[in-house]
């Protein structure tokens, strides 16, 4: 069967530097205005099929945000496939985007930034469904829309009529997946959807995000970087580190058997109220590395307890560590030298 | 014990809205002493930002304080003039706000907004003060610090953004630190390195904080005392070990059994029934009573006040939880 979403050798750059004054270099006796590049995905592949969670997680700035912009094509990729029901859609113009949207919607990151602050909540959760009937649904369909749309989401009548500053930041955010779930999507993809949320909002938003898969069979792409969350809600998880995917797995055998150093960095540094998980502590010291300026070799070396040579020379692949596991780290080839 | 740096007396800050007064903060009390740390825990729109934003003074119309004291080394901030609460701002009190981007300037680059920060409060000449720039930059794990001030907010990502909204907060070594929310956008790597930093911080120089978070895991872990909002007042409040380990509120235990837990993974998530109540028009008597599985006749007749249960524990309710029937 062909996936919902099949991403395949995604990259995405951005040209940065303010003004071209500001990047102007003298050398060699000639004056040089180069660009800087931000290597913000650095060829990413996935699957998701339908009815499946796709987490992504990983370090903050590491690209997550720009892999779910990108495929819901708020940028156009720098290279890469974005399949969509086996449909690349990765160089489409907006035009042709317009039926693709039907299929996908995103929940975005930041509840306020995301909503118009000049309209009502009643008429942006029906924003997506006025675009793609081309504003021919008749109106009372669209309102009895719209309420059944706030209500599942836990907002009431009243809400629909006020603007979005009225609320507080996890209202805000309810606001944004009753929009999403307008049009009916096949695939959402969530950018940290419940970040914001207190937990028992966010347990009634997880729960309502499940409901809608097993009810619709819907695929989300669920970006977040709580991993109790991730644990409770995604069917597989894909560790991400500066713009590079280096570690894919099912849920059950990432969090029972990590393999990548980053990926048991993140599962021993997670706070909880209970006591640890049984993971061997790895804990982090040094920067983050600078997406302008990728290191060679490993793109986690420089904060890898166990790092050496090989790690500077020669940029891991993903390779098979078992049932649908891969992971992108030297240590796989050679285990003797993972010293925990 | 010594008096407290900050007390918050009964405060009431409420919005004035064409549809009604929306009681944000209604009747709220806590104290917090030179170097403690605060967690402020409670339901999305509970009000714990509306506190934040009033002990800074930084509430506009149709918002206004109503009533209450705000005791900053005894001295009240409430009714104070907007001149001295600027003098307050940034050197006594810093906010880490939710929104990194309201909180940053997308015209000016970092570096001149941290600059900024400087010269109002401090006497450091402009070397000095880049110096002092870079340095608070890379402590918050922010990679070619001096290169960086040069650019603009939108060029970080989110969780970069909050890291230099909270380089910015402790720049001018302020005594207390509000931070609303301050790593909810950063994975957990590097929210556990900000916390040890923001903690260091608090220790080196006997500051304060008051944690806003919805994250009961790192109050948990960062917390010594925390205070429990539920429809702007105060619900429980205890010692973090207390609150956490036996809560004697109902909603409370709600919050703490909401959390997915990974060593038993259920499909649905315990969720607290019902939603929150409209707080234009909250029922008489509990405002909780509506979602609570304990509530009884009495609940639908008093509102229960905050009072003594067991050890450091403080509840309003009226059929509290026992330490024997903790989670
Ligand atoms: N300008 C305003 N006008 C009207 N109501 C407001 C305004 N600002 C805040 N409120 C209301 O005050 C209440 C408290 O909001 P506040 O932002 O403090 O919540 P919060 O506890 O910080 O929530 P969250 O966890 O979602 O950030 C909410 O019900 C909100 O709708
Ligand atoms: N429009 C843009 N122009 C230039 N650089 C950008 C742009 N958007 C993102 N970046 C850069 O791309 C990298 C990835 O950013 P992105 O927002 O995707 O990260 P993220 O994983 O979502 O992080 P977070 O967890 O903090 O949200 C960062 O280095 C960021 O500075
Ligand atoms: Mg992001
Ligand atoms: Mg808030």
């Amino acid at each position: 069967m062909t996936p919902m979403l099949d991403v395949r050798s995604l990259e995405q750059e951005f040209a940065i530097g303010g003004g071209l004054f500001d990047r102007l270099r003298f050398e060699r006796g000639r004056v040089l205005a180069p660009r800087k590049i931000v290597h913000a995905v650095n060829g990413v592949s996935f699957t998701i099929n339908r009815g499946e969670v796709l987490a992504l997680v990983g370090e903050s700035g590491c690209g997550k945000s720009t892999v779910a912009k990108t495929i819901a094509r708020i940028y156009r990729p720098t290279s890469g496939e974005i399949r969509i029901d086996g449909k690349d859609v990765a160089i489409l113009g907006h035009r042709e985007m317009l039926p693709v949207r039907a299929r996908m919607q995103m929940i975005f990151q930041d509840p306020f930034a995301s909503l118009n602050p000049r309209q009502k909540v009643r008429d942006i959760v029906a924003e997506p469904l006025l675009e793609q009937t081309a504003g021919r649904a008749a109106r009372a369909e669209v309102t009895d829309r719209t309420l059944a749309l706030l209500a599942r989401v836990g907002l009431n009548a009243e809400h629909a009529g006020r603007y979005p500053h009225q609320f507080s930041g996890g209202q805000r955010q309810r606001i944004g997946i009753a929009r999403a779930l307008s049009v009916n999507p096949a695939l959402i993809i969530a950018d940290e959807p419940v970040s914001a949320l207190d937990v028992s909002i966010q347990a009634q938003i997880l729960n309502l995000m499940m409901d809608l898969k097993d009810e619709l069979g819907l695929a989300y792409l669920f970006i977040s970087h709580d991993l109790s969350v991730v644990h409770h809600i995604a069917d597989r998880v894909g560790v991400m580190y500066l713009g590079f995917m280096v570690e894919n797995a099912p849920r059950d055998a990432l969090f029972a058997t990590p393999r990548h150093p980053y990926t048991r960095a993140l599962l021993s540094a997670a706070p909880t109220i209970r006591e640890k998980r049984d993971v061997a502590e790895i804990e982090l010291s040094g920067e983050v590395p600078s997406a302008l300026n990728l290191p060679s070799g490993c793109c986690f070396r420089t904060r890898c307890p166990f790092a050496w040579g090989r790690c500077t020379a020669e940029r891991p692949t993903l390779q098979a560590v078992g049932d649908d596991h891969t992971v992108a780290c030297h240590l796989i080839d050679e285990p003797e030298r993972d010293r925990t | 014990m010594t008096a407290p740096l900050l007390s918050v007396r009964d405060l009431r800050t409420h919005f004035h809205t064409f549809s009604g007064v929306v009681k944000a903060v209604n009747g709220v009390s806590f104290d917090i002493g030179a170097g403690q740390v605060m967690g402020l825990v409670g339901e999305s729109g509970g009000g714990k930002s509306v506190v934040g934003f009033s002990i800074l003074g930084l509430i506009d119309p149709p918002g206004r304080i109503e009533g209450g004291q705000i005791l900053l080394d005894g001295q009240d901030l409430v009714g104070a003039p907007e001149e001295a609460l600027r003098r307050v701002r940034g050197r006594q009190i810093s906010m880490v706000f939710q929104d990194p981007m309201t909180s940053l300037n997308p015209l000016h680059t970092v570096g001149r907004q941290m600059d900024e920060m400087l010269r109002l409060h401090t006497d450091l000449d402009a070397p000095a003060r880049k110096a002092a720039c870079i340095e608070m930059l890379e402590s918050v794990g922010i990679s070619r610090a001096a290169e960086r001030l040069g650019a603009y907010p939108h060029q970080f990502s989110g969780g970069m953004r909050q890291r230099v909204v909270i380089a910015i907060a402790l720049l001018a070594g302020p005594r207390l630190i509000i931070a609303d929310e301050p790593t909810t956008a950063l994975d957990v790597t590097i929210q556990s390195q900000i916390l040890k930093l923001m903690r260091r911080q608090i220790a080196d120089r006997g500051a304060s904080m008051i944690l806003i978070t919805h994250d009961l895991a790192v109050v948990s872990e960062m917390a010594d005392h925390i205070t429990v909002l539920y429809c702007g007042k105060v619900v429980e409040r205890g010692l973090t070990r207390d609150v956490i380990g036996a809560p004697a509120h109902p909603y409370t235990r709600g919050l703490i059994d909401s959390i997915p837990d990974p060593r038993h993974r259920q499909t649905r998530l315990s969720q607290i029934p019902g939603t929150v109540p409209d707080i234009r028009n909250l029922p008489v008597g509990c405002s909780f009573r509506e979602r609570c599985p304990r509530a009884q006749a009495l609940c639908a007749q008093a509102d229960p006040p905050l009072t003594a249960q067991r050890a450091s524990l403080h509840a309003a309710c009226h059929f509290p939880l026992t330490e024997a029937e903790a989670p």
